[in-house]
């Protein structure tokens, strides 16, 4: 079921689209589209420890195959993605970024 | 009511841990190695300048130390780790100390710089068995 649903942002692998403490309008089970943000589950790390959800945007379809996303972070010098941690298939998609809330940047607590 | 308190707000993280992944004690170690070099030719000289620029250049490389000894706990280590080596915190704390204004960074004693060493070696000795598994 597509529901819409607020996200607040932690960290810098998205600068300078979105920053620290930005509100966003999300749509929870929407399918993903090129070229926009997506909040999507990365596989676990080196050490078998769950990564957080995330921010990320979905930059195309993997070359090497089509049934999953390549996304990557806006800003090269922090984060992960799909350069280090490879594509990812649609159920890793939880909800497409519809539009940034203009509103006080406020620390998520 | 805001829009806020209509929904729930998740929090979606924009950052993780360092893409590159490597670490290695060694930075810390020769950090450390140019803290006890500085701190014994600066006690053999007696010219002041040259101490001036010792304690300034000390003070930088002992910066160092904390710094990449802080990495290695911030980011490298994980919970399993802590767990199987309950030292780990109290280690890493006290040889960021021994780095810090109490310590070699505020000293001019080469004991100090030796207790230093001897803690970033505990410290390697940990990371390469955690390598090991």
């Amino acid at each position: 079921m597509i529901r819409p649903g607020l996200a607040r942002v932690v960290g810098t692998s998205m600068e300078p689209t979105l920053h620290e403490g930005d509100l966003l309008l999300v749509l929870w089970g929407a399918s993903a589209r090129v070229g926009s943000l997506a909040i999507v589950r990365l596989p676990h790390d080196e050490h078998g420890a769950p990564r957080p959800t995330s921010i990320k945007r979905v930059t195309g379809v993997d070359p090497s195959d089509p049934q999953r996303w390549w996304v990557e972070r806006d800003n090269p010098s922090a984060g992960v993605d799909s350069w280090l941690v490879g594509s990812l298939p649609h159920s890793a998609v939880l909800a497409r970024v519809l539009l940034r809330i203009p509103c006080r940047r406020v620390p998520f607590t | 009511m805001r829009l806020r308190d209509i929904f729930q707000i998740t929090e979606v993280s924009a950052h993780c841990d360092l893409p590159c992944g490597v670490y290695d004690p060694a930075q810390a170690r020769i950090e450390a190695e140019s803290v006890k070099m500085i701190i014994k030719k600066a006690n053999e000289s007696d010219d002041p300048d040259f101490r001036t620029r010792a304690i300034m250049i000390k003070e930088q490389r002992a910066e160092l130390v904390k710094h990449h000894l802080w990495v290695l706990w911030t980011d490298y280590f994980k919970p399993p780790h802590f767990e199987k080596y309950p030292q780990l915190h109290v280690l890493v704390n006290e040889a960021t100390k021994l780095a810090g204004a109490s310590g070699t960074k505020g000293e001019f004693d080469e004991a100090k710089a030796d207790e230093l060493l001897a803690k970033i070696a505990e410290i390697d000795k940990i990371f390469w068995e955690t390598k090991q598994g």
